[in-house]
């Protein structure tokens, strides 16, 4: 009976109440209630959720935008094969960069293997290609051409006419010098319906061209797909060339083998050789020395990849929200604490705490950049190259400069809150601590802090809330790796994948959003004196 | 003899490098005459260059000329000069000279005037110089549906679904009056103020009277007696721009004009291949510094770039461009270019789409190699400094002699030398491929869109030539 109560004590702290009815009723408490709450906390919200999809599998395709169709669900869901593909193909080579002897070559062969495999396929996939662009041309040929033939008879005969009516209107014009006013001005009627007449055509031109560039705009899915398949196909061949590549001939192992023989040669060509020039030779055996140290300890320069930018993204988070805690939270206890100071801070957060990222991030910028004028050797920099994890994720101004602006918009929230926790301390715990004579710091941690401590943390979830909106934002305007560099350079790359993988970011940003919230909130609770667990 | 005959050309290189070994061997075996001549062919330069940097940072902007680095990194050509290079792409032109500049690139795929115009202090100022050109053309200019459904009423021979080319911009200026008639004016874009881009619509402009605007001290914008008003936009947001409606027309490099035919968002008029027959276009630059600093490391990138750029021109007997396909594909990867293969492939592989019915075979659109196109030529260095007097982003008048001596310190024709003769004797490149030239000034042309001649000797004479920009004292020449 306890391990249930433990159990749903753990839910109520993770917040995660929807699955307490799950637990009660699996207990046999009254179903009947039990089956109520998980209709209304399980039931609902996936009805909700799958009635969204369905909204947007049959809205989206409606509308069409210069950038391509608004993917489907499913296309977005091929994106987020895409991106994975490619981190892939990625982690492979920077694995096969660095594989040896037996190894190497049994995945070499492997390789080998697989391009023939894909060679095969992608012939096959050419040919449906070329059979679904062939089709679609006949059909868009059969639909096009009608209104094209309307278009261009039109044209023609429009311009025909207009040219009879100038030929005729200019010969009349010619006999005009003798006649009356009266017919001149007839004649300048005349003109005047003439050019009524040609804008009348000119309209009824355009509606025709409107329909032949309307007819021009008829999609067809099966190339499409074709084209998609084939381009998965050659994506993967063009790997394996590399791949290859890397694997076979330009593999590290063989040229380093190559540059030890060729060591070596030098080596007792410059021992043994009683004539030549020595000194050429010696150099030589330098120069090629400082090849195989240098090669040896070579790696694969990999380009980016998302799940990686997602970590540096938290990292980044993580890093200005710290910041932010550690600015916030004493300046936070020391309003709560002071009403002078109080007094004295409330400009500050009520001119700075409505300040956008935006305009933060290129002043930051320049005031670090200006720190650090050689980021290459900057001891500062240089600290994070040695750290364990930290250092695969290449700490520079750009990373410090998206941190420190997620720190001055997120810091507000936590300062707030923690002055109002502080402000709130029972008077009677203050009185008894000046009976007691406790001194500042008892008094700041054994009773302020402890006291503020939930609202503390409600505060420090706000602005974690706060510090990931902002970070994307940040990112994409310094062009510091993570998310918000992936979605700038989906958005410049305009393929007609990148709208989907796009789509792939506001799931990916959400759900990391709803896991950093969560987590904030059982802390919250921990540290709650209403919930049942002790504060610790 | 070690080496075995292996049929496949993928593994000529590596036959190459064998036989290179098994002759060194030989060497050491017998100490014999043929050997030592053979010693004497060079084999001081068939050592691996001692790089003072091994692995490397280049910026590039995601443009299809930015292609000789992707490629000699795809390709392995950096890392056979022992080089791990990463290749990271910039949001516009002044974040990547920033970057170079700063030190957080070592050198980045830049505009033709960018070297020239931050070292003589136009914009952000700093001593850049460039040892490669990585391509001539591959930029047009397209304008929006509406502006060109205006230039064909201006014009009727456009209105055709096959328009005769070249398009001057005789068809825009009514356009262009008209606007200005109501107080406004023609609002278009391209990429940097010194970029070819910049020089390239201004010259097509006013090759047909269009006034594209002076510069001045006073004037950074270029919009003093600007009939037609540019403005900056990076080359990835161009199509978005055209379609707000913000400018109705930009000059800009691949994919940017394809991709605004594929969303049929505008159409590409003319290409600056029209223009300015193979006009240099994109250059590789670092920071004198960082050059003085590692003499070997810029003379080894230079080699695996020219490598590259042979590599992207490679044909077939019939004279068809081999590699581009798969060079597309590299291209099309999301951290390079990034659009889509089909895109790329319109106006790499030999061919121009102005409009889906009017596709014109254009194999010199890019050309990475051939025409001695990645040789750094004082004569470019010196249009580009004509252009930026012609427009007053020079504000001084400056005698003949300056321009010459400004070109020395940037263009470094005696770094692409050693590169070149270095992959000579590792048998990578004949010698016929080296420019035959003393003075590294190529000879006069006259394939401009308005026939206008140009000799980079005579600078000032050139500027002089034109009837829309500024003139200069003829005193000036130093004849």
């Amino acid at each position: 009976m306890s391990a249930k109560y433990t159990i749903l004590k753990g839910i109520d702290i993770a917040g995660l109440n929807f699955l307490s009815p799950v637990v009660r009723l699996a207990t046999g408490e009254e179903p009947a209630k039990q089956m109520k709450e998980i209709g209304r906390l399980i039931v609902i919200p996936t009805l909700a959720f799958l009635a969204f999809f369905w909204l947007w599998a049959v809205v989206a395709p409606k509308h069409r935008t210069k950038s391509g169709e608004v993917p489907t669900p499913s296309v977005v869901w091929d994106a987020r094969a895409g991106i994975w593909r490619f981190h892939n193909y990625e982690t492979a080579k920077q694995d096969g960069f660095l594989l040896q002897g037996k190894e190497r070559e049994t995945e070499l062969a492997r390789a080998t293997a697989r391009i023939a495999e894909v060679g095969m396929l992608e012939k096959i996939a050419r040919e449906q290609l070329t059979a679904a662009r062939e089709a679609s041309t006949v059909k868009f040929d059969t639909t096009v051409a009608p209104a094209k033939n309307a278009y261009d008879t039109l044209r023609e005969i429009s311009r025909e006419s207009r040219k009879g009516r100038t030929a005729a209107l200019k010969a009349e014009a010619a006999t005009l010098n003798t006649a009356t006013e009266e017919a001149r001005l007839a004649f300048l009627q005349k003109l005047r319906d003439t050019e009524a007449r040609t804008e009348i055509d000119k309209l009824e031109l355009a509606k025709l061209k409107d329909r032949y560039e309307e007819a021009q705009e008829i999609t067809f899915p099966e190339v499409k797909d074709a084209t998609r398949a084939n381009t998965v196909l050659a994506e993967e061949k063009q790997f394996l060339v590399k791949y290859i590549d890397m694997l076979g001939k330009d593999s590290r192992e063989l040229k380093l083998a190559a540059a030890k023989t060729k060591l070596k040669e030098t080596r007792t060509s410059f021992l043994t050789a009683t004539e030549g020039d020595l000194y050429r030779l010696g150099s030589g055996i330098i120069k090629n020395e400082k090849f195989i140290k240098t090669t040896a300890s070579s790696k694969y320069a990999k380009p980016w990849t998302l799940p990686k930018q997602i970590v540096r993204s938290l990292l980044c988070v993580f890093a200005g929200f710290l910041l932010a805690s550690a600015i916030a939270i004493p300046i936070g206890i020391l309003c709560g604490l002071s009403a002078t100071f109080m007094a004295a801070m409330t400009p500050f957060i009520a001119l700075f705490k409505p300040v956008s990222p935006l305009v933060w991030l290129p002043i930051i910028m320049i005031i670090i950049g200006g720190f650090m004028p050689d980021p290459e050797n900057n001891a500062f920099l240089m600290f994070f190259d040695k750290v364990p994890f930290i250092k695969n994720y290449k700490i520079d101004p750009m990373f410090l400069s998206s941190a420190v602006t997620v720190a001055l918009c997120s810091l507000w929230a936590t300062l707030v809150n923690t002055a109002l926790g502080v402000g709130a301390v029972d008077k009677d715990h203050m009185n008894v601590a000046r009976v007691l004579r406790l001194g500042f710091w008892s008094r700041l941690f054994k009773i302020v802090i402890p006291t503020a401590l939930p609202l503390i943390f409600a505060g420090l979830r706000i602005s974690l809330g706060v510090g990931w909106m902002v970070l994307v934002a940040a990112e994409i305007l310094s062009t510091s790796e993570g998310i918000g560099k992936f979605v700038n350079d989906m958005y410049t790359n305009g393929s007609s994948e990148s709208f989907a993988q796009m789509f792939v970011v506001v799931f990916i940003v959400g759900i990391i959003g709803m896991l950093l919230d969560r987590i904030m909130v059982v802390f919250q609770r921990l540290v709650s004196f209403d919930s049942a667990v002790p504060a610790g | 003899m070690a080496t075995t005959e292996r049929p496949t050309t993928n593994h000529l290189k590596n036959m190459k490098s064998q036989s290179n070994h098994s002759r060194l061997s030989l060497l050491s075996a017998i100490f014999t005459a043929p050997a030592l001549l053979w010693l004497a062919a060079g084999s001081a330069h068939a050592e691996k260059l001692a790089v003072e940097k091994d692995s490397l940072k280049l910026g590039f902007i995601k443009l299809t000329d930015c292609a000789p680095l992707v490629i000699a990194k795809e390709k392995g050509f950096f890392e056979d000069e022992g080089l791990q290079v990463e290749v990271i792409a910039q949001s516009n032109w002044k974040v990547l000279l920033d970057n170079v500049i700063t030190g957080n690139l070592d050198g980045a795929h830049m505009l033709s005037g960018q070297p020239i115009a931050a070292t003589i202090g136009i914009g952000t100022e700093a001593h850049i110089v460039t040892p490669y050109t990585l391509d001539l053309n591959g930029n047009a200019i397209t304008v929006s549906n509406s502006i060109w459904e205006q230039m064909q009423q201006n014009e009727p021979d456009l209105d055709s679904d096959t328009p005769p080319h070249p398009i001057s911009a005789a068809a825009l200026k009514p356009i262009a009056e008209d606007l200005l008639a109501d107080g406004e004016k023609l609002q278009m874009g391209m990429v940097f103020p010194v970029s070819t881009h910049n020089y390239e619509i201004r010259y097509w402009l006013a090759a047909s009277g269009i006034h594209p605007g002076f510069y001045s001290k006073t004037d950074v914008a270029g919009r003093t007696d600007a009939e037609v008003e540019l403005s900056v936009t990076p080359p990835p947001q161009m199509p978005a721009t055209l379609e707000a409606g913000t400018i109705s027309g930009y000059c800009v490099g691949e994919p940017w004009n394809q991709q605004a035919v594929t969303k049929g968002i505008g159409v590409p008029v003319v290409t600056n291949y029209e223009i300015w027959k193979n006009s240099p276009e994109k250059v590789f630059g670092v920071t004198r510094k960082w050059a003085d600093e590692n003499p070997n490391t810029i003379i080894a990138v230079t080699k695996a770039l020219i490598r590259s750029g042979k590599w992207l021109d490679e044909t077939d007997a019939a004279g068809k461009l081999v590699n581009r396909e798969e060079a597309c594909r590299i291209l099309s990867q999301p951290n390079y270019v990034g659009a889509d293969f089909e895109v790329i492939k319109n106006s790499m592989t030999g061919t121009f789409v102005f409009q889906k019915t009017d596709v014109l075979d254009m194999p010199d659109f890019n050309v990475f190699f051939k025409h001695d196109c990645s040789y750094p030529w004082y004569s470019d260095g010196v249009w580009f400094l004509t252009q930026m007097r012609r427009w007053g982003q020079i504000t001084e008048a400056k005698p003949a002699s300056w321009y010459a001596e400004t070109v020395k310190k940037i263009y470094l024709p005696e770094v692409y030398r050693k590169a070149a003769a270095s992959l000579i004797s590792e048998g990578y490149m004949t010698e016929d491929e080296l420019p035959k030239t003393d003075d590294s000034y190529k000879v006069t042309t006259a394939d401009f869109i308005d026939g206008n001649p140009y000799d980079g000797h005579k600078p000032i004479e050139y500027i002089n030539s034109f009837e829309i920009g500024i003139k200069d004292d003829a005193a000036l020449s130093g004849e």
